[in-house]
């Protein structure tokens, strides 16, 4: 019952207006709470004038928990050796720079200010064990986002024809049964179609086993969504990840959404055009003009860094086409369960290569382009562009213009020539990015008491002292406190707390279980009761309290 | 001036991580200096000082004496001079070695010469499993250098070797030669385990007597006479008087093409069948 003040920071706070007014904060049993008034107790003061305050980050899409990042854990062995932590007594030891163990998963974002962060690709049969990983990553709010769009029974329904309804029900309890908050889609009957030899899946081409096209799934599933009244919208990625042209296929998925809200992820790459002498180029400024005039779509974005990463998507058709690019040379790709694939490929970015460099000029392009920071979330796709340790740097190339044109003097000059990039004027400011980092991912996911620091909201708040290297200030928030409770000071750790596990609970017919049983008895390996992870399984440890967001079902 | 000393005092409890302890990592340290190096024992850091007693040298020259099998990493990476180790060693010895020498005589771990570049690793005793290997989750293993084991080598010596030569005196374990890039591995001992050259795609794989088990995708080439083997001895020089004497007799070889399910471009030469 112990009242805290935060006395003297600067609120920037999005979510409620606020840009930067001097003023107090009280927290009182994890919450923010009003002014006690004159002559209240408070047990302690925490001098931060003059200090930034914020509401703790959130990152909408990082892969850190589930079977693809755990076979990349297992791949990249040699990541682990040469990035080792010491336990010291609080923390426990692990490593990895791009393959984080799960405990410095946690601690690594903890320090750098971050309290939220999302498992975008859980494959339904591996839930339980993405559940698992997930209780043992501490410090953060986890939720995960159950991965359909490529399994046979929904293939089934779609090919049979069957009621929107009897797919809303289907979706309803996949989501309930994996304890997922959102539904996400990869490469939408791509992955698949590559189990029947296609090696490319367009958006209006029916796949080669069930005849479904991509966008009859885009179009179910997106109304599945809304008509359930899951918050965030179907997250989806989008068919042609990374092929040159791709953006007509991005522009198409919107389309055939039917105006229902979309997120699209890790747009970068899904933006590329076929121009110029190598048959690649930007289509950023296409896209985001797009965007612009679509309210119903958000995007993140997927940024690259330079240096060595390990791509890991559930898409296996990509994947399998990128493991030529493998480096170091490994890499798998495999089946589970019919769900949907996986594929791990270890990628190195390099500045000096064509491509790369102008993937790197892309994600910045769509970052500064699209003009309502509400609809654009920060993201690496961790570890895919790179690991989620390089945000500071990355709020540093959209803040300070300069820096900016700094870092493409360094890049492939074919590629620094092909971008507008060097001509955007833009820069992000304290607001925006607390939009882009906190108010707008609690927004779309629909955690209403968390990603601002109103009162009621959860005392999820990280203070930085505001420095002209954007990175450095970035990288080492002076506090952070989670639940109200202090983990970490200048960028160190130094208590460890167990977050939340965001989901969903839509309302759906039971009845559905009757042909889902029927199909699990057939061809799984699991059966139905088994399948389910249930709420007792989730909160036993004590690592993963329940967080139930209601859904407002629109139509019935 | 004499080489610098360093006497273990007990066997540690736990593995000993030795990697801080080269030569050049040495050079310049005075006696508190080095009793000050932290190794890592397990979950614990110990000094130096208190595992061993120092007798102060020329660091170029360095001797591990009463050394034990739980040593690890000795001339991690080192660069030059030379490592003599008194009695056996653990895992990694001469892991990623990029010059110098390492003597030791007595039988070691695991990973001997594991990615190492340049430089000679001579083991008196017998040898572990993956000599001249890669390490888990590495694609290449021994890039250069020699590698001598007078005594016998566990299995899958010369795992994913990319270059350089591991000579093996005495017998070898199954899958010799596994998944090899490229490089030259001689076994002069009569027994050779089954399955040697497991998946390699290129490089030489040389016995002296024929495997217990030959792998099923190598084709017989005939016999050959191949005046290059006579180069290897050369390349050894003294340090295998073993090799010498055997390539004494005239080069010829039974030739097998393989792993014809990873391409084919290696070879297996038996020198009696």
């Amino acid at each position: 019952m112990t009242l805290v003040k935060l006395a003297g920071g600067r609120i920037v706070d999005p979510a409620n207006g606020r840009n930067g007014d001097a003023a107090d904060l009280y927290l009182r049993d994890g919450v923010i709470v009003p002014d006690p008034g004159p002559g209240a107790a408070i047990d302690e003061t925490v001098d931060i004038t003059g200090k930034i305050v914020m509401a703790g980050a959130i990152d909408i899409h990082s892969h850190i928990g589930g079977g693809k990042i755990n076979i990349a854990r297992m791949m990249m062995i040699e990541d682990h050796r040469k990035h080792a932590d010491a336990g010291d007594g609080l923390r426990r030891s692990g490593g990895g720079l791009y393959t984080p163990t799960t405990f410095v998963t946690g601690y690594r974002y903890a320090a750098m200010g971050y309290t939220a962060a999302f498992e975008p690709a859980m494959v339904p049969a591996n839930a339980r064990h993405a559940h698992a990983e997930l209780a043992d990553t501490p410090m953060i709010d986890k939720g995960c986002y159950a991965m359909l769009g490529s399994d046979d029974f929904l293939l089934r329904m779609l090919a049979n024809g069957a009621e929107q309804q009897a797919i809303n029900d289907y979706v309803g309890w996949m989501l309930q049964a994996t304890q997922s908050v959102a539904l996400k889609v990869v490469n939408p009957g791509g992955i698949n179609a590559f189990k029947f030899n296609a090696r490319n899946l367009g958006l209006d081409t029916p796949s080669p086993h069930y005849g479904v096209t991509p966008r009859r799934i885009v179009a179910a599933l997106a109304r599945a969504v809304n008509e359930l009244g899951i918050c965030h919208p179907v997250h989806l990625h989008c068919n042609d990840l990374g092929v040159p042209g791709n953006w007509e296929t991005t522009v198409g998925t919107i389309d055939a959404a039917e105006g229902l809200p979309l997120h699209l992820t890790h747009l970068q790459f899904h933006s590329y055009g076929t121009e110029g002498d190598r048959k690649f180029s930007s289509a950023a400024a296409q896209l985001a003009e797009v965007i612009n005039r679509t309210p119903s779509v958000s995007v993140d974005i997927g940024q690259i860094i330079f240096g060595q990463t390990v791509t890991a998507s559930g898409d296996t058709m990509i994947q399998y086409r990128n493991h030529r690019h493998a480096h170091p040379k490994k890499w798998m790709c495999m089946d589970i369960e019919c769900d949907a694939g996986c594929g791990v490929v270890p990628f190195r970015y390099r500045d000096e290569n064509f491509v790369n460099a102008l993937q790197w000029a892309i994600g910045l392009e769509l970052l500064l382009l699209v003009e309502d920071p509400w609809r654009v979330f920060l993201t690496t796709d961790h570890p895919n562009g790179a690991p989620f340790t390089v945000y500071p740097h990355l709020i540093r190339l959209l803040m300070d213009r300069g820096f900016r044109r700094d870092m493409l003097k360094t890049i492939n000059k074919h590629a620094a020539a092909a971008s507008t990039l060097g001509g955007i004027e833009r820069e992000y400011s304290l607001y925006e990015i607390a939009i882009l980092t906190r108010a707008a991912p609690a927004r779309s996911l629909g955690l209403l008491d968390r990603g601002h620091l109103g009162v009621g909201a959860v005392a999820d708040i990280t203070v930085y002292t505001e420095r002209e290297n954007r990175e450095a200030m970035f990288a080492r928030p002076d506090y952070v406190f989670k639940d109200g409770r202090l983990i970490a000071r200048n960028g160190e750790v130094t208590d460890i707390v167990w977050g939340a596990t965001h989901v969903v609970r839509p309302e759906f017919d039971q009845g559905i279980e009757g042909p889902l049983e029927d199909y699990f008895n057939r061809f799984q390996t699991v059966r139905l009761g088994n399948f389910r992870v249930t709420d007792d399984e989730m909160e036993d440890e004590g690592r993963s309290r329940l967080v139930r967001h209601p859904c407002r079902r629109t139509t019935p | 001036m004499s080489g610098l000393a360093l006497t273990l005092r007990d066997p540690p409890r736990q593995r000993l991580d030795l990697s801080p302890l080269t030569p050049d990592r040495l050079a310049g340290l005075d006696e508190a200096a080095i009793a000050a190096i932290e190794l890592i024992s397990g979950n614990q850091r110990l000094r130096v000082g208190d595992l061993f007693a120092i007798a102060i040298g020329d660091p170029a020259d360095l001797s591990i004496r009463n050394a034990c099998d739980k040593l690890d990493f000795i001339g991690r990476a080192m660069t030059d001079g030379t490592i003599t180790v008194e009695g056996d060693a653990g895992a990694y010895v001469g892991l990623g070695l990029r010059g110098g020498r390492i003597h030791v005589r007595g039988g070691v771990g695991p990973w001997a010469g594991a990615e190492m570049h340049r430089g000679v690793i001579e083991i008196d005793g017998d040898a572990g499993d993956f000599t001249a290997g890669a390490v888990p989750g590495e694609t290449k293993g021994m890039r250069g250098g020699l590698v001598i084991v007078r005594g016998n080598a566990g299995h899958r010596a010369g795992d994913r070797m990319r270059r350089g030569i591991l000579v093996i005196e005495g017998s070898v374990g199954s899958h010799a030669g596994s998944r090899m890039i490229a490089g030259t591995v001689a076994v002069l001992g009569a027994a050779v385990g089954p399955y040697p050259g497991f998946g390699m795609k290129r490089g030489s794989l040389i016995l002296s007597s024929a495997p217990e088990r030959p792998s099923p995708t190598f084709a017989d080439c005939g016999a050959h006479d191949l005046g290059f083997l006579k180069l290897l001895p050369q390349a050894v020089g003294d340090r295998s008087s073993r090799l010498a004497e055997l390539w004494a007799m005239p080069p010829r070889v039974r030739r097998f093409a393989g792993d014809l399910a990873a391409g084919g471009m290696g070879e297996i030469l038996i020198r009696r069948i």
